[in-house]
This record gives C-alpha cells, structure tokens and sequence, in this order.
C-alpha cells in the first residue's frame, strides 16, 4: 500500500493539474469581460456580457456546432455500424482489420486539407466533373467548402470518426459477445430483422452511448476543419471566440472572452448532467 | 461474395486515397483547372527537406511531441495510480474529461494570459507545458483501465512474498504495464503531434510545428508544399501504427 | 415414437478433420428432463447447437414431435438452447428480459404483464422487475433467463451447464427451483453437466458422452450399473468412511 502522503499527493497533483488552468483561465476571462482589466478597459461594464447573451452570434455559433456534429455522428454512426455489423468477420482478420487503423493517422488539420483539395469549385471532384462532361464551368460546381450547410466540415469529420467508431464496434461484438446473443435470439424465434432491431443495435449503441456523447461534444469544440473549410457565417463555436479574440478591433476582446465562459459552462453544465443521471456514466467510458 | 469482396477492395482503397492524393500533390508542380492530375511533376517540395527550415520544423514538432509524451506518460503512470484506487474515482474521472472536452483552443485563450505573464508564449517551453495540460488528463484516462483489483491483487501479493517496493515495481508492476504505458505514449504523441490551434496561439505563431506550417503554406495558398508537409505529419505515425501491429491490437482494448 | 418429443438418430458431426459426434442416437419422451453427463470437449455442447439449429450435422436425422427438423431454421424450430452464462440482454430490465420472447411474437401489451409477472412470481422476483442484469446475482440472473425461455412454452428446452458459475448453495437452491418449474410447467428437457450428482438429480433418465459417443440409459438403476458412468467408484469412495 503506498504511504497516505503519496496518496494524497498524487491526488492533489492531479487536481491541480486538471482544474487550475480552467479556473483560473475562467477567473481572468471573467474579469476582462467584464471591462476589470484589459489594455481599453476603463470601467466595470456588462456591456460585452449583454452583447453576447443577447445577440446573435454566439448562440448561432453553438446551434451551428451541434448541427454539425450531430449530423456527422449521425452520418457516422449509420455508416461505421453497417459496416462493422455486415463486416464483421473480415474485419477481425485479413487486410479490412489492419486498414482500418490507417486512417486514425489523420489528423484534422491533414484531413480538412484533402477534403478542401477534393469538394472546392477547383478541386478534383470539380475537374472530374469536367472531363466527364458533367458541368460545364467550374463555377458551376456546386459550393460544398465555406458553404452554409457546412457540408465540407461534416463530410472531413465523418471521414476522422467513422473508423474509430467502425473499430470500437467491432470490438464490442467480441467483448459484448455479441454473437451468442444473435444466437440467443435466433432460438427464441426472432428474425434476422428483429435480431437487428432488438439486439445487436440497441446492445451496440447502448454500451458505446458514453463514448457517442462525449465525440459529439468533442466534434462541436472543433477547431482546425472549420477554421480551413467554414465561412464567416454560421461559424462554428471555436473558430468564432478565436476570432473575437484575435481581431484587431480590441473592442471585441471581452466579447471573445464572455462567450469563452458561456460555452465553457455550458459543456460544464451538459457534463455534470450526464454525471449525475448515471453516475458509472464515466466509468468505463474509455473503453 | 463477389460483391462483397469488390466493396471491400474499394473501401481498402478508399482509405488509402488521401494518402496517395496528398503524395501526388507533393510532387505537384502547376495544377491548372480542368487536370485532374498535376501538369508538371517536380522534387520542389521534398526538395524543401534538406535546404531550409522544413527539417528544423520537423524536429522541432518530433522534439515537442516526444517531450510532452514523456512528462505525461511518466507523471500520469504514478498518478493515475492513486486516482484509479480512490474511492472518489468517479469524481476524479468527470474531472480528467473536462480539459479534454472543452475544445484545447478554447482552453489556451483562456489561459493565454498566465502564459504571457511569465513570459512563455513564443516558447517552445511554453508549448510544451500548455500541451501536456491539456494531454495529462487525458493520459490519466488511459491508464485508469490498467489499474484494476485484479492489478492490485498481484501487487499485494508481491508484497506479501517480500518485495519492496522498488522490487514490486521492477519485477512486477512495470513488466505488467509496459503496454499500457507504449499506448500512453503513443496517443499522447499523437494528440500533440497533431495538434494546431493551442500551440499556434501560444507558440503566438512563432514556434513552427508542422501543423503550423500545414496552414502557413495553406495561407500562402502553396497546395503543393501544403501537401508536402501534410504527408511528413501522416507517414511517420503511418509507419509506427505499421510496425506495431500487435501494439496497436492492444489500443484497440482500451481506446 | 409418438410420445417422445425429441429423437435423434445416427448423427455425426465433424469440423474439418476431426469427428465431434459419431453415431449419436437420443430419445426424450414429452414432459420429461434428460441429464447428460460429459467432461468438457466431450462434444455436448455441439449437440445441443445442432439441436437449436445453430450448428448442422453431416449425418443423421432429428425428430421434433415426429417431424425431421434437420432443415428448419432455429427461429422456427421452437427450441430454447441456453448458455452456461444467463446472458441477459444488458439493455433491458428484468422484466423486459422476461418479456422478450412474447414481445417478438407481438403478444398484446395486456397478456405481457400479466405473463411476466406471473412468470417473476414463479421466480420468487416479483420485486426485482426493473432491475438491470448487471444489479441482479447470478443465481437471479440465472432465474430470469429461464423465465424468459419459459414464458414462450418451447416444444423443448436444452440447457448448457446452466448452473456452472454458481456457487455451490446457489447452485442446489436452482437446481430444486428447477425441478419444480419442470414439473409444473411440464418442461421437456435436455440437461447437460459435468457434474455426476446433478445429472442424477436433474433428470429422469441419464445419458453419458465421452469422446463423441454417446450411451442412453433407460433408467438409473441400469446407469448405476454401468461401469464406465463412475456411479459406483463414487459410491465406493464414500463408504470407505462409512466402515
């Protein structure tokens, strides 16, 4: 057993660790939003505070966020289960099962880039297009980079998660035996459709749920997909505080930093939510 | 079958193909609207690899991230030993999460100031310590796996056979883990090899990693050094994931 | 024939070049529970996948009621095969468990309850339906998964060495709790276990498979009497106390 003081240590090195840089980050964030210091901060104002919370950027910036990332964990989600599901064996063995890793090699910055390289007016897609007679003019093309509906940052996001999801599934049909419950079910009269519906999904998706919220919160704090492939509006919630941040109208400072707390708060808030429905929640969550 | 195995082989060459774009690219001289390949094919890029900084970016990134990899691997081994022990686990894990779902930019804007305070940012210092911040949490998480009764069982018992602690550490603990502790590094490498918006903004662009220059040449718009530098991020973690096959079958456990 | 519901003849069953099952001839007449007793790798388990339909013999045939079932699937076969693990489905509760089976057949939300609930009376857990299977022991859990491969009234049912996890007192208290629910829900049975004193417990009649044979003894006087099933070495080792 170590020595209580090691313990205790260890533990409050951790702690430290873990939570001084977001207090006290949020400490001077909330002062500087609220005109306490900063280099034009003359007196104490809510005045940012009120601009962010009632404006609409920032809530438009988060709204933006979780419509990308759901819709990339749904697109996800539907392709890495049929694939893992319907793939199931060759994925255990053979070229599919070492492939597959492949791709985790990517990082957001690589994988934004190729996306650009590919759906942009100019991009191969579009010069594809071109020499197979499809359109005429690039500018025809249709907009799938800085496009409203963000469909280049979903399209490069689906393309990061869904091997890791296509991995973590076919990992738990062997951990969650999987198997012997389709062959549980088979004997109790169920059809390869109810089999589907009423086992191997709802077992899947039930014991990946964890690591599905937690992806989703991830995908909205993006930074480097939609700083390369995103437009000036909608704007995804990082892209968006960096921005007010690093303006050089440093009228905008404080606003960057209210919204940093809000949203801050807000995964805080979602976070021990989670906790405290579920409280084995994180538990095994990295699995 | 048939079609089965013809899906396949194009998903395996699907994901092959960014890889083989962006290598193409690198080579890639003028690219005129409508080819579909480069015009002119050139070393002008890797050509990049023995003259200027792209040698000393690239070391500079490896130095970094071998760095961060180390102080977390190391610190959070001992660490996480008496988290995953705690009664309070739970708690301490929700904690772990935190850093690591707030988005690592958003975690540097708000802490940027200490930075500037005691006058890291610009540093290569200061990006280390602003990426292990980020990445300790987050290693801690991996080992918390390890840890378990079963563990714990066996370190008791080499106790009870008379090791000390040292012993029990040499012969017992770190043989046992030393998987746990390749992944630790592993991922850990990763997320600072790969990471661009906190070291950018306290690095405060001076300290060119070379996520930083991915978008240094993307702004310049030179797709073809762009390309370049993307295939010096991929590969080497490419060819470590290759070599370690059997390590990585180990990742796919506990990640 | 008429009155046994289960009759296998002449099966074999191979996997590559090794034979599993030679020559396999069973009988199990209707309400009734046969034990077979076998050492692991004895190919039991098998025998009890090609009976579900999970696994197909290379040879033989298999009467259910009379019919040869040989090329029916397993969802229509009307046969429960359980694991040694309870294998609870862990997204749904207890009750849902239960429930599962007549939920597939569509059974009106009304019977449901009422089923379940007199299936988790029977049980002794009417108070544990909204528990997950990772809050119940693994005794209840066991319970629970023959709950819900009762409630579906199978043609016949095929248990794995239901009992192996448990503890021994556990073990005794479902091995009477299962005796009773055979004989009040008048189950037909195939028993498999290792163990020499629950296969005698549990069935009505006994069956030995070693090595991919197996030998059918019509009562257990004439199982006692055989040399190979180790009835009497068991017998002799206790008396030496006794003298």
């Amino acid at each position: 057993m170590p020595t209580p003081k090691l313990k205790n240590v260890s533990r409050f090195l951790f702690v430290a660790i873990v939570t001084v840089p977001v207090v006290s980050g949020m400490v001077y964030a909330a002062l500087y939003s609220l005109g306490i210091i900063g280099i034009l901060n003359t007196e104490i104002s809510s005045k940012a505070w009120q601009t962010v919370f009632f404006g609409k950027p920032f809530w438009s910036a988060i709204g933006f966020s979780l419509y990308i990332s759901v819709v990339s964990m749904a697109i996800s989600l539907a392709v890495a289960l049929l694939i893992s599901i319907k793939w199931q064996k060759n994925l255990r063995d053979g070229l599919l099962g070492t492939a597959i890793y492949f791709p985790l090699c990517f990082p957001g910055t690589v994988m934004a880039f190729f996306s650009f390289q590919m759906l942009s007016k100019s991009g191969f897609v579009s010069r594809l297009g071109f020499n197979m007679g499809w359109i005429e003019d690039l500018r025809v093309f249709p907009s799938w980079i800085h496009d409203a509906y963000g469909i280049g940052i979903i399209f490069t996001s689906v393309l990061l998660i869904t091997p890791f999801f296509i991995i973590l599934f076919s990992n738990l049909f062997k951990t969650e035996n999987i198997a012997s419950f389709q062959h549980l079910a088979k004997t109790f009269g169920a059809s390869n459709r109810q089999i589907l519906w009423k086992v191997t999904l709802p077992i899947l998706l039930k014991r990946a749920s964890v690591t599905i919220y937690l992806f989703t919160i991830f995908i909205m704090g993006s930074y480097e997909v939609p700083l390369l492939l995103g437009r000036q509006d909608p704007q995804m919630i990082s892209v968006a505080i960096i921005q007010k941040i690093q303006r050089f109208n440093l009228n905008d400072i404080p606003q960057g930093y209210a919204m940093s707390i809000l949203y801050v708060l807000l995964i805080l808030s979602v976070v021990i939510l989670l906790f405290f429905r579920n409280k084995n929640f994180f538990k095994t969550s990295a699995v | 079958m048939m079609a089965r195995k013809i899906l396949q082989s194009i998903f395996i060459a699907s994901i092959g193909l960014p890889l083989a774009f962006l290598l193409l690219l690198s080579f890639g001289r003028r690219w005129p609207y409508p080819e579909i390949f480069p015009k002119e094919l050139s070393l002008a890029a890797w050509g990049f690899l023995d003259n200027s900084n792209m040698i000393s970016t690239f070391f500079l990134s490896l130095g970094i991230s071998f760095s961060v990899a180390l102080f977390v691997t190391l610190s959070a081994f001992f660490i996480s030993k008496h988290i995953a022990y705690s009664k309070k686990r739970n708690t301490f894990m929700v904690l772990a999460y935190i850093p690591y779902l707030l988005s690592p930019v958003v975690m540097a804007v708000i802490f940027q100031y200490y930075f500037i305070l005691v006058q890291l940012t610009g540093t290569t210092l200061g990006v280390i310590i602003a990426q292990f911040l980020i990445a300790f949490p987050f290693g801690v998480i991996i080992y918390l796996n390890f840890w378990n009764e079963n563990l714990k069982s066996i370190e008791e018992l080499s106790k009870t056979l008379g090791g000390n602690a040292f012993q029990t550490f040499v012969k017992v603990l770190y043989p046992l883990s030393k998987n746990a502790i390749l992944l630790c590094f592993f991922q850990v490498f990763l997320i600072s090899w790969f990471e661009y918006g906190l070291t950018n903004l306290i690095g405060s662009g001076k300290i060119k990693t070379l996520t930083v220059q991915v978008f240094n040449f993307v702004n310049e718009a030179n797709i073809f050094y762009a390309s370049f530098a993307c295939c010096l991020l991929v590969i080497p973690p490419m060819l470590l994931m290759y070599l370690n096959k059997r390590f990585i079958f180990f990742a796919e456990k506990s990640e | 024939m008429m009155e046994n519901i289960l009759e296998i003849k002449n099966l074999d069953k191979t996997f590559g070049k090794e034979t599993v099952l030679k020559n396999i001839n069973l009988s199990l007449k209707k309400n009734a529970v046969v034990s077979l007793l076998g050492a692991s790798g004895s190919g039991k388990t098998t025998l009890l996948k090609i009976i579900a339909g999970l696994e197909h013999q290379n040879n033989g045939e298999i009467f259910l009621n009379g019919k040869e079932i040989s090329n029916i699937k397993p969802q229509r076969r009307n046969i429960v095969y359980l694991y040694q693990e309870a294998l609870l489905f862990p997204h749904l509760n207890a009750f849902e468990n239960v429930a599962f089976g007549l939920r597939l057949r569509k059974t009106p939300e009304k019977d449901v309850k009422q089923k379940v609930m007199q299936m988790l009376e029977y049980l002794g857990m009417p108070n544990h339906a909204t528990k997950m299977a990772n809050q119940l022991s693994g005794g209840q859990r066991q319970r629970i998964s023959f709950g819900r491969a009762m409630i579906i009234e199978p043609s016949l049912l095929l248990l794995d060495e239901p009992f192996g996890a448990l503890d021994s007192t556990t073990r005794q208290k479902m091995q009477e709790l299962f005796k009773e629910l055979a004989k009040t829900m008048q189950l037909s049975a195939l028993f498999v276990t290792h163990d020499l004193k629950e296969a005698i417990v549990m069935g009505d009649s006994i069956g030995k498979i070693m090595k991919g044979h197996l030998k059918q003894h019509s009562d257990l006087r004439e199982f006692y009497e055989d040399e190979e099933s180790g009835v009497k070495k068991e017998v002799e080792f206790w008396k030496q106390f006794i003298n």
